[in-house]
């Protein structure tokens, strides 16, 4: 059983390279249940990197990933070699940990109602009418139950990026990673997005966000983090962060530019 | 003396008298001889309408050499028919009926001149239905075919792609080996190696089996490359996201990458398809008795072009049948494209 303290996901030491590059850069972090992490920092700083590499989508070189006491996702072979768990058990790990992209991704060829399914449909294979009552709730939340019966081409980006948490949530995740959810969006099409996730911070999602908006890390987080070059630089409360009581210069000079 | 002169001049006026007889009959023969031997000089030399003139010099009231008569007047008819003089010609086999009315040669010639007098398109409307009943026996065969290939194909084809791509490294080279081979060589050529070559290593085939395998190798690989560079289009976020709910790669090819395909694959499919319409036309050489085959037989039969040109016709409402149905089936599947 865990216990209330017990972080929800812990990384220790995750390092991710690419060739010579190395995007991540022996990262800790823990996140309790409930908790709203907002990672902010210049692009190529590793964000994205960290957060696809919690959710498989990068194979981690090194460093452990802990999922509610269980250490995931990774195995050792006979040689003593360490790589990706079997496929299947993958699978199963992903679909406790949502992730919404940037560019959204829905499927162009599904409806919106169809996109939503898809998860319980496919892979919890629940019957149709399950599946639709789960995606009809979700809709509901993210208040896009009228656009059920169109195709993502006709919706809007911020539209589109609600059909995409709806699809997340439908799985039913303890975890929500969010990789700059905004970032494609025009302005005024970013407050309904944000509204959606912060009706979800309210009935107590755990959330890892990678934004750039600095407005949303001040009002949501319970902690900010900056990241540069793979590695965190600072975390702190969004007060501490945002007060200008970090005395460092790398943080102010990216706050200034950002803000 | 005159006793003797009168005994002789009666055995010599009956002998004299049948010598001239033989004479005339003697003269007129050398007469027609030179005549036609003229008219063959004539027509040698292309002259036709000289050739005619020197004929009707024959009489018809010379002697009884009625051989020579009607000789003369089919030739002379059957070199108007040569001209076009279709008219003329009926007439000089006519020449010959009014005086032998049951004259074989005339009549059939009268009747193959009313067949020339009918219009062009009537004559090929005619022909159309001679040859239609066995054409269209082999353009059943030739859909046969084609059907087959088209269920066959894709499927392979999808094969082969997720071969390709897959990142096991010899299920990937053995589909490179496979499109290579077959998209490297003539299709003439497999179909010759599968129907007269495999024999010889004790591996027999029907006809048709081979047309079906032949066809099906080549356009499995074609197929295959076509639809490998459909799935690679699909943008890589796509599979992310399916991955990102929980889904398995086969989940995801299957659900999200392969049915977002069907759009981009139907122009160059159906280009394919198109060109296998066509390309059945080969397996006319392993013993297949199919559309082309078919236009072939008639061809030679009958020296005939009406055979090919109906074959052509048949082959050009297949490909536009096809045309037309996959501009629907692409409409159908980019649906969701525009609204």
């Amino acid at each position: 059983m865990k216990t209330a303290n017990q972080p929800l996901l812990s990384l220790k030491g995750i390092t991710k390279r690419f060739g010579a590059l190395t995007a991540v850069n022996g990262v800790d972090l823990d996140v309790c249940p409930g908790e709203i992490v907002v990672i902010i920092g210049p692009s190529g700083s590793g964000k994205s990197t960290l957060l696809r590499s919690v959710n498989f989508l990068e194979e981690i070189e090194e460093g452990s990933i802990t999922f509610e006491g269980n250490e995931i996702g990774y195995v050792k072979s006979k040689h003593g070699r360490r790589h990706l768990d079997a496929p299947a058990k993958i699978c199963e790990l992903r679909s406790e940990i949502g992730m919404v992209f940037q560019h959204f991704n829905l499927f162009p060829h599904m409806t919106v109602l169809g996109n939503v399914m898809e998860g319980p449909l496919t892979v919890q294979k629940k019957s149709p009418e399950a599946a639709r009552e789960i995606a009809l709730d979700m809709l509901a939340k993210v208040g896009l139950s009228d656009k059920r019966d169109v195709y993502p081409a006709t919706l809007s980006g911020g539209q589109k990026q609600r059909v995409a948490i709806a699809r997340a949530l439908a799985m039913r995740p303890k975890l929500m990673l969010f990789d700059e959810p905004t970032s494609a969006l025009d302005p005024e099409l970013i407050g309904e997005v944000f509204d959606t996730i912060r009706s979800l911070g309210k009935e107590g999602m755990t959330m890892i966000i990678v934004t750039h908006q600095m407005g949303f890390a001040k009002e949501m987080a319970d902690r900010v983090i900056f990241m540069e070059k793979g590695s965190f630089v600072a975390q702190g409360t969004p007060e501490d962060f945002f007060s200008n009581q970090m005395e460092h210069d790398r943080i102010q000079s990216f706050l200034n530019r950002i803000m | 003396m005159r006793l003797f002169s009168g005994r002789i001049s009666k055995k010599t006026i009956l002998l004299f008298s049948c010598l001239f007889l033989l004479l005339v009959q003697a003269c007129y023969a050398a007469d027609y001889d030179q005549i036609f031997s003229d008219a063959n000089d004539a027509m040698g030399s292309g002259d036709l309408p000289a050739a005619i003139a020197i004929l009707q010099k024959v009489k018809p009231d010379k002697g009884d050499d009625s051989g020579a008569f009607v000789r003369s007047r089919m030739q002379i008819a059957r070199l108007q028919f040569a001209l076009k003089d279709m008219n003329a010609a009926s007439a000089s086999a006519n020449e010959v009926l009014a005086l032998y009315p049951d004259n074989s040669e005339a009549l059939n010639f009268i009747a193959s001149v009313k067949k020339e007098q009918k219009p062009r398109y009537v004559v090929f409307l005619e022909d159309c239905l001679r040859f239609l009943p066995q054409l269209l026996k082999g353009a059943v065969m030739t859909i046969t075919l084609v059907v087959c290939i088209i269920v066959i194909s894709p499927l392979g084809g999808l094969l082969i792609a997720l071969g390709r791509i897959s990142t096991f490294k010899p299920v990937s080279g053995l589909c490179w080996f496979f499109i290579w081979l077959f998209r490297g060589t003539p299709l003439l050529l497999q179909l010759f190696f599968i129907y007269y070559g495999l024999p010889s290593l004790g591996i027999t085939f029907k006809p048709f089996t081979a047309a079906i395998l032949g066809l099906g190798l080549n356009y499995s690989a074609y197929l295959g490359e076509i639809i490998r560079g459909g799935i690679q289009s699909i943008e890589h976020g796509q599979m992310e996201a399916a991955k990102a709910i929980g889904m398995s790669y086969w989940q995801a090819m299957r659900r999200v990458i392969i049915p977002q395909t069907y759009k981009r694959l139907m122009p160059p499919i159906g280009n394919e398809f198109i060109a296998l319409i066509k390309d059945t036309a080969l397996v006319s050489t392993i013993a297949m008795v199919e559309l082309m085959r078919s236009a072939d037989q008639m061809f030679n039969a009958y020296f005939n072009v009406t055979a090919l040109i109906l074959a052509a016709f048949i082959y050009l409402l297949f490909t536009t049948i096809f045309t037309f149905i996959f501009e629907k089936i692409e409409i159908r599947a980019g649906i969701y494209e525009n609204r």
